[in-house]
């Protein structure tokens, strides 16, 4: 890794960046860290899917709740589009159009379920980029077990 | 086909979760995600053996923190009420 020029050291940094916020332990699997881009993902992923599941998706509103879709974003993109459908809502039977709405205890387990995921994705950002800084797949070569 | 949209649509309604004590215990799937989460970024080396400890013992210390201070609230409250 120290040999490669500064510039595409950058834009590696920044393709690890990326690839992790986009797909959760995505960063990781880029540096080759693979058992680490697992876990991550299927823990943030079922972290956020639960939270969605128990509060639906209007826990996710860019404009009613500002402050908690900052950290729901940082779980992904998707979370984007996942804040376009639930703040545009539904036509029901009767062609009312109606919003999707999350209240109670169910909508704070949603968002703190949600909010966590999207944290613990920032965490795995800084991470993968880390690891990918100081090189540590090539420094210590893969995460295979050599010992018993 | 159905079966996907019957999920889809389960995302789009809350679950019933009443405001009860026990509700309380929603906190300790999300405690295990938080310690996977940290164990894995944090382990230089990632065994699998090694790792499962280590996330058993940051899930046990925690969530001993969490019922701590819930208890150390309640008595407060009692104290002062």
């Amino acid at each position: 890794m120290a040999d490669r020029p500064r510039i595409e050291h950058t834009l590696f940094l920044l393709a690890v960046g990326i690839l992790a916020w986009i797909i959760p332990g995505g960063g990781h699997f880029l540096i080759r860290e693979r058992r680490r881009a697992i876990i991550i993902f299927v823990t943030i992923t079922l972290t956020f899917a639960v939270g969605l599941y128990v509060g639906s998706i209007a826990v996710v509103n860019s404009v009613d709740a500002k402050p908690w879709f900052f950290a729901q974003i940082c779980a992904s993109p998707v979370v984007g589009f996942i804040d376009n459908i639930s703040r545009s809502g539904y036509t029901d039977t009767t062609g009312q159009h109606v919003k999707y709405t999350a209240f109670g205890r169910p909508g704070d387990v949603g968002q703190i379920y949600t909010s966590i995921a999207g944290l613990l994705n920032l965490l795995s950002i800084l991470s993968a980029v880390y690891m990918a800084y100081t090189g540590r797949g090539e420094m210590i070569g893969t995460e295979e077990e050599t010992h018993a | 086909m159905p079966e996907l949209f019957a999920l889809l649509a389960s995302f789009t309604r809350p679950i019933e979760i009443g405001t009860t004590p026990t509700s309380i215990l929603w906190m300790f799937p999300l405690l295990a995600s938080i310690s996977i989460v940290y164990k894995a970024t944090k382990m230089r080396v990632l065994f699998w053996d090694r790792f499962l400890r280590e996330v058993v013992v940051l899930l046990l210390t925690v969530s001993l923190f969490m019922i701590i201070t819930a208890v150390a609230l309640n008595i407060i409250v009692w104290w002062f009420t």
